[in-house]
């Protein structure tokens, strides 16, 4: 039997219309992208715990984590020649004499562990906490940091 | 107070950060996860019934990020009164209400 196209049923992840222009399962799509693409702000990826990057400047590693309503006080950090462990925790409460309407921003306390990809000097670590983000240089021990070979021209 | 969304074409990449609302008899208290920005890059825009926050985030120029988030504020709020601050990547927008809605206790006299 001849089934034409059209006699399918849209998606059935967008159910509900029956004839399916281009232009709107495009604006569908963009839609479920754009949610996609602010994920990152949302529920699960702050409880897991926070936004990290990490990055590798050729004489240094360098990472950074957003870790908003934090003071340097809630933070340690322990960093061997190999490996790198965050601990931080917040608390979020409500305000003495306010009642919440809404409570988005979640407390944490994590650990998380990294184990450096080459060795690192523990006593040249730097670290700062600005506006909520975290910041550290890891300086790499001279055997690994990258050098330059200049290349002699042979007579 | 609710969220309000609109469509509109995107230019940007807009983040939507985490809010906590919280009210008492002299004002309503924004407070919102918005770390790592120049205070200078912060703008708290109170035009009623709207309320909006919007933010640049320092970085790529070539492709700008933002946060943004809207809110539908009653007009209890009094605009020349609304005060706002950014300590350890959390803004604090303080939206004091007006003075007609603020609650009195009146004192029952014995006669």
């Amino acid at each position: 039997m001849l089934v034409r196209f059209n006699d399918r049923q849209a998606f059935p992840v967008f159910g509900s219309s029956r004839s399916f222009p281009a232009s709107a399962l495009r604006r569908e799509l963009d839609r479920l992208f754009g949610d996609l693409e602010r994920a990152p702000t949302f529920g699960v990826s702050v409880s897991a715990g926070p936004s990290v990057q990490f990055e590798d400047t050729g004489d240094a590693f360098r990472l950074s984590a957003e870790l908003p309503g934090i003071s340097e006080k809630d933070i340690d950090i322990d960093v061997t020649a190999k490996a790198l462990t965050i601990k931080a925790a917040r608390k979020t409460e409500v305000p003495e004499g306010y009642t919440a309407h809404r409570r988005e921003r979640q407390g944490y306390s994590f650990t998380r562990s990294y184990e450096l990809p080459s060795q690192v000097d523990p006593e040249k670590v730097q670290a700062s906490l600005k506006q909520g983000v975290l910041t550290l240089t890891l300086p790499k021990v001279a055997e690994v940091q990258p050098k330059r070979v200049t290349v002699s021209a042979s007579a | 107070m609710s969220n309000q969304t609109q469509e509109k074409t995107r230019t940007q990449r807009e983040l939507t950060p985490h809010v906590d609302i919280f009210e008492n008899d002299e004002e309503l208290l924004v407070v919102a996860d918005v770390p790592g920005l120049d205070p200078n890059d912060i703008g708290v825009h109170v035009d009623l019934p709207e309320f909006r926050i919007e933010a640049k985030v320092p970085g790529s120029p070539d492709r700008p990020v933002v946060y943004t988030r809207t809110f539908r504020v009653d007009e209890r709020i009094d605009p020349e009164r609304v005060k706002a601050e950014y300590k350890e990547g959390v803004l604090r927008v303080h939206l004091a209400k007006s003075a007609a809605f603020r609650p009195r206790r009146v004192a029952v006299q014995s006669s």
